[in-house]
Parts: C-alpha cells; structure tokens; sequence
C-alpha cells in the first residue's frame, strides 16, 4: 500500500507570548519553536503502523521554505521512505483551499492508495485542507478519524463526532483520511534517528513543476484571505477567588461541585 | 544493536560479571520493584534479542543512584547496563509518553520542563546578575540548569547561592536565557544524541566565556560538566565545594545565628558518585547556631530519595513506599527540626515525602544555599510548588 502523509511545520504557542505583528495580520515569529503539526504527527505514526503491518511506501510532502525540511526528515527518521517539499514564493499567502490545490497537483501523478492528514493545524486551523485536498482527486474521505482497520481494498475507519458519538464508516481504497489526535501514541524520534537521515535527498517541487500558475495560489487562487488578527476583548464574568491557599481550595471545590463539574 | 560496534555485554563488559549479587543487595529500589539489577545485568549478556526488555516498566525504576556501580567488586558499572536498555527503547521510540514530553521540551525548548527559553533568567531580573557572555575570561561562570531556573520552589536555591557567593566578594555571571539544560537526566533517560546536542550547545558557550570555574547548582549538572562533557578547560564544582573553599580561604563567614536542629541528606550524584561528603557538611557546621546528628544510612551508605535518572518524568512501576518517606520518617525520629540537602531533586523529592506523609507542621526540608542565606541574615523567600 503506498502512503502519502501531508505534513505542516508549525510554530508551538501554548507556552508563548503572542505578538501580533504590523500588518496585523500575522503573529511575530522570531522567537516561537517550530515542529510538526501535532495531527500531522499522529497521522505519520498511523501511516507507519499501516505499512508495518500492510508493507508498502510511506511518502511525506510538506509545503513550505527550507526549514520545513526539518519536519520531513523527522517523519523519515520515524519510518517514512520518501520526502517533497513543495515550494516557491507564489505558494505566500495560500487559503486551505488553494494549499490543497498544491497538494493536488502533487500527488495526482503519484501513485496512491491512501492519503493522510491532520484533521487541523495548529496555527491557522481551518481544518479544510484534508478535505478540499479529497474532493480535488476525486477520492472517498473520512474526517476525523480515530481508528484505521484495513481489509482488501476497504477500509473501516471510525470517526469522532460531537457529543461523544463515534461514527463507523467503511471506504473503497484510493482514499483520503484526515486524522485526529489520540488515535495512536506517535513513537519519540531520537536525534540519533534524525541524524541518520541528514544526508537523504529532499526533493524541491515549485510552481512551475506542478504546473499551477501565478493565479492558482497564493492569495490570487485563495478563496479566502486574512482581515485582521486580534486578541479576543476582556470579558465579564470571571471570579477571581480571594483567601488562604486552603479557602481557595475550598471554595473552587464548592462552586465546582455547585455547577456540576465534579460528583 | 545494529547502530552501535559493540553488542551491549560487550561495550560494558557484562560477561566477566561473577552474579555475586552486591548490586541488588546494595540497590535503594530493589526492596520495592521488581528491578533485580543483577538479574538485568546477566540478562543482557545472554539474551539474544533485548527487545524483551521492553515491556519491562521496572526497567524505568532504576535512579541512577549508581550504588551498584561503588559496590561491584568487579569493577562493572551495572546501571550502565540499564541506561544502554533505555538507549535501545529511545531509539526505536518506544518510551512513555511524560519520558518523550521531557526529551522534546529539552530539544525545543532547553529544558525537560518545556518551558520558554525567554524565561529562564526571569528568577534572576531583580539581582542584577551579569552575563557572563560581557565578563572578562577567567570568572567565575554560575551554570543554574533547569530546576533552579524554572522551579519556584528551587529558584529560591539560585537566589539564595547568589546571596551567599556575593556576600563571599566573588564576581559571577550566569548564561541567561543562552543556558541549556546539561542534558544529565537526558543522557540518564536513553536520549545521547539529545545529550551531545545541550553539551555542544552549552560548550560553545563555556569557550565564549572561558570562566576559571564553573560553580552548579546541581550535583547532576556537576557530574555531567565534570565527568560527561568533552574538551571542558574549566574547573567544575558543586556549590558546596566552592562556598566551603570561600569559608576556607576567610572570604566568607556566617554571623548570623541559625537555631535550628539539622541532619543532611547526602545527594547521590554529589556523595556516592563524586566524593563530595564533607564539604557539604563543614558549610553546614559552620553556620552558627546548628546543631548537627547524621542519618544512620549517610555518606557513601545513604538512602536515595528517587528523584534521579529520570524518574522527575517517569513514576516506574512506582510500587510500595516511596523511599524519600522512608527519609523522612527517620528524619523524624532523629528529632530533627530540618533536613538540609544540596540537590534540587532531593529538595523537591524529600519536600513532597514532608506532604504526603502529613507531617508538614513537623519538619522542613532545606537547601544547604537557604540555610548558609540564613547564615547571612538574609530569609530566602521559598514559594510554594506549582
């Protein structure tokens, strides 16, 4: 079975300080750590355990500049065979939409029996592409995704919906999933393992080679743009619980138990 | 392993182990896990395929404490055997998931905590403490680490050794947010090609500055500068040794008077594996006031308190009594007001053994810096934990 995982590079903000920047339209990132997508990261692991049990070829592609070379040789030193990244300056700018189309016009010629994504990313969280992607190429999708079982050519996937409720799906084989959090327990990738890969070849795909034009992406092939960026206004309603560390204990105790969120 | 020249057994001498049995016997977990280091040790020499290892939690149990490594008779250093099994299970990726957490924060981030690099120094913003990338060669460079940079139950340590090393005349700088972890509890986890990465990133900074000595908080961080860090020109000490070589030399005394009834938990990493016994000791004698009885198990015979070799990240099997409760327990029954330490591991460890056993009203655990700040007239501010 021959895998393709689309793969983001991310900045982590959870214990960062946002800026929003000049244009406001964009976060400072000068000082934010970069990494994989975090359902990106358990949408390789889900490739892997498929192909340690299927066999096949795990390819990886990512869009971006250089340094999302970091990401795809993370995801090779993890158990992916190959890795593309698909770049050029046209690319700046991309909604969901017009990334998926660059996604599309790369996998479309090669061979494929599955595709995976991340339900999200963790920066702009669309959570459009996976699916936009599967609609270009004409595949069966699942979205949210977090259970695989593959037999023949179909497979039985569950997905998470709200409330609770767990939907179970079967699709025909060339497909796409897009996969969330929590399905599998992606394995740790030791500098050793990365440092093993350093040398592997990336190949570099621009616009040009995909054949897409200046007006296919970027914000001219967007379907959507950014307006402006702002922190959510301070609103009413937050009680700040005054007293010793044991009165505070007690009274967080009370109100919890008050509205239901403890027994 | 296929990655390695030498078969594990073979790297560390396994097979000329007699099985005596020392190391098990000598071993603080093996009363309480299923860890049977001489049973891990044989293993590994005639097992074919080390993957059963795997599967084996205990494996996780093991502090690094090293007291196997002092008691073999043949020279073999059996908790080398047990972080090589962890270099395996990280290298195929199969560890827990608070032990990948940990590796990942101190890869992105600098320290196992994940914490932001920009606030690193924030424990330092109102001490005016220089840079040590701005001194002249030849200082004295203070490596901090991790805990006593993010823990504000250790930051205390940091600010009360900043106290105590002015009050001795001595001009120190810190690395700031430039500082990365010293990668010993990483190294310990399995993770060597991480543990290179925060030495070369730490080496390069240690040349740019060029101290005569660097000073750690850590006795971890003082065994990974002095023993594990490749090409280092300086001289590397705990706290310990270089605040008693300031009482030696007459740069220091303490006028203050401390009333209080002590004993002293010796730090593996400081004790048992560097020899570091009575420096610790002698600071605490002199310090007016205190009066000193020893544990029963001291010095080289020390209990461990649990918190090396990674177990800050990852609980084991976690079975039975927790030995730092033993600690306190005896502590207790000595009829002593505080045990003083001089590791933050210890401190931490022994601070949470005070709380789950109840006995917070009783006994205080204190850092050898805070107690020697009290030396000094100076009350060192401990916040609670997070």
């Amino acid at each position: 079975m021959d895998i393709i995982v689309c793969i983001k590079r991310v900045p982590e903000t959870a214990e960062a300080d946002l800026v929003i920047d000049g244009t406001k339209k964009a976060i400072e990132t000068d000082d934010l750590v970069y990494s994989i997508n975090e359902w990106d990261n358990y949408a390789v692991e889900a490739a892997i355990q498929l192909k340690e049990a299927e066999g096949g070829t795990i390819t990886v592609i990512s869009v971006g500049p250089e340094e999302n070379n970091e990401v795809l040789r993370r995801a090779l030193a993890m158990g992916a065979d190959e890795a593309i990244r698909l770049t050029d300056p046209a690319f700046e700018g991309s909604d969901a939409y017009a990334m998926a189309k660059v996604l599309a016009a790369a996998i479309k010629d090669m061979p494929h029996d599955l595709i995976l994504t991340g339900v999200q990313a963790d920066d702009d969280g669309f959570g459009a592409t996976g699916v936009a992607l599967a609609q270009m190429l004409g595949l069966p999708y699942a979205a949210l995704v977090t259970d695989i079982k593959k037999e023949g050519d179909t497979l039985t996937v569950h997905r998470e919906l709200e409330g609770g409720l767990e939907e179970v799906d079967t699709l025909k084989l060339p497909a796409l999933l897009t996969i969330q959090t929590g399905i599998n327990e992606p394995r740790y990738v030791s500098i050793m393992g990365i440092r093993r890969v350093a040398k592997k070849e990336i190949a570099a795909k621009g616009a040009a080679d995909l054949g897409l034009s200046e007006n296919d992406v970027g914000l001219n092939g967007s379907m959507s743009q950014i307006e402006e960026l702002f922190f959510p206004p301070v609103g009413e309603g937050a009680e700040i619980i005054e007293g010793t560390m044991d009165e505070k204990a007690e009274t967080l105790v009370k109100i919890l138990k008050e509205r239901g969120g403890i027994a | 392993m296929e990655t390695m020249e030498q078969s594990l057994p073979e790297r560390l001498d396994l097979y000329t182990c007699i099985q005596c049995g020392k190391c098990t016997g000598g071993c603080p977990v093996s009363i309480k896990s299923p860890l049977n280091i001489r049973r891990v040790v044989r293993e590994s020499a005639v097992r074919e395929d080390l993957h059963v290892f795997f599967s084996r939690l205990e494996i996780w149990d093991c502090t690094t404490c090293s007291t196997c490594a002092i008691r073999c008779p043949r020279g073999l250093r059996p908790v080398d055997a047990i972080i090589g099994l962890r270099e395996m299970m990280v290298e195929e990726g199969r560890i827990e998931k608070t032990i990948i957490d940990a590796l990942d924060g101190a890869y992105k981030y600098g320290n196992p905590w994940g914490r932001a690099k920009n606030k690193r120094a924030e424990w330092a913003q109102d001490l005016e403490i220089a840079n040590a990338l701005e001194m002249d060669p030849g200082q004295i460079l203070y490596f901090v680490c991790c805990a006593a940079s993010y823990d504000p139950r250790v930051q205390s340590v940091a600010k009360s050794l900043a106290t105590v090393l002015r009050a001795g005349g001595v001009n120190f700088g810190i690395l700031g947010n430039k500082e990365v972890c010293c990668g010993s509890e990483i190294r310990r986890m399995g993770e060597v090609g991480l543990f290179e990465m925060l030495m070369e990133e730490n080496m390069k900074n240690f040349t740019k500055v060029n101290p005569q000595t660097i000073v750690t908080t850590s006795p971890h961080c003082m065994n990974a500068l002095k023993n594990e860090y490749e090409g280092l020109g300086a001289e590397v000490l705990h706290y310990s040794q270089f605040v008693w070589r300031l009482i030696e030399e007459e740069k220091l005394s303490f006028s203050t008077e401390v009333p209080m009834k002590v004993t002293y938990h010796d730090p593996c990493y400081l004790g048992k594996q560097n020899g570091v016994f009575d420096e610790p000791r002698n600071v605490l004698k002199s310090i007016p006031g205190i009066e000193f009885t020893e544990f029963g198990r001291c010095r080289e015979n020390s209990l461990c308190c649990e918190g090396g070799g990674g177990r800050m990240w990852m609980e084991g099997t976690n079975v039975g009594k927790r030995l730092s409760e033993i600690r306190v327990e005896d502590a207790l029954e000595m009829g002593v007001e505080a045990i003083v330490t001089a590791c933050p591991f210890c401190l931490l460890t022994l601070e949470d053994a005070v709380k789950t056993t109840g006995n917070e009203e009783k006994i205080k655990v204190i850092d050898l810096m805070e107690l020697a700040s009290m030396g000094l007239g100076v009350r060192p501010e401990v916040e609670g934990r997070r």
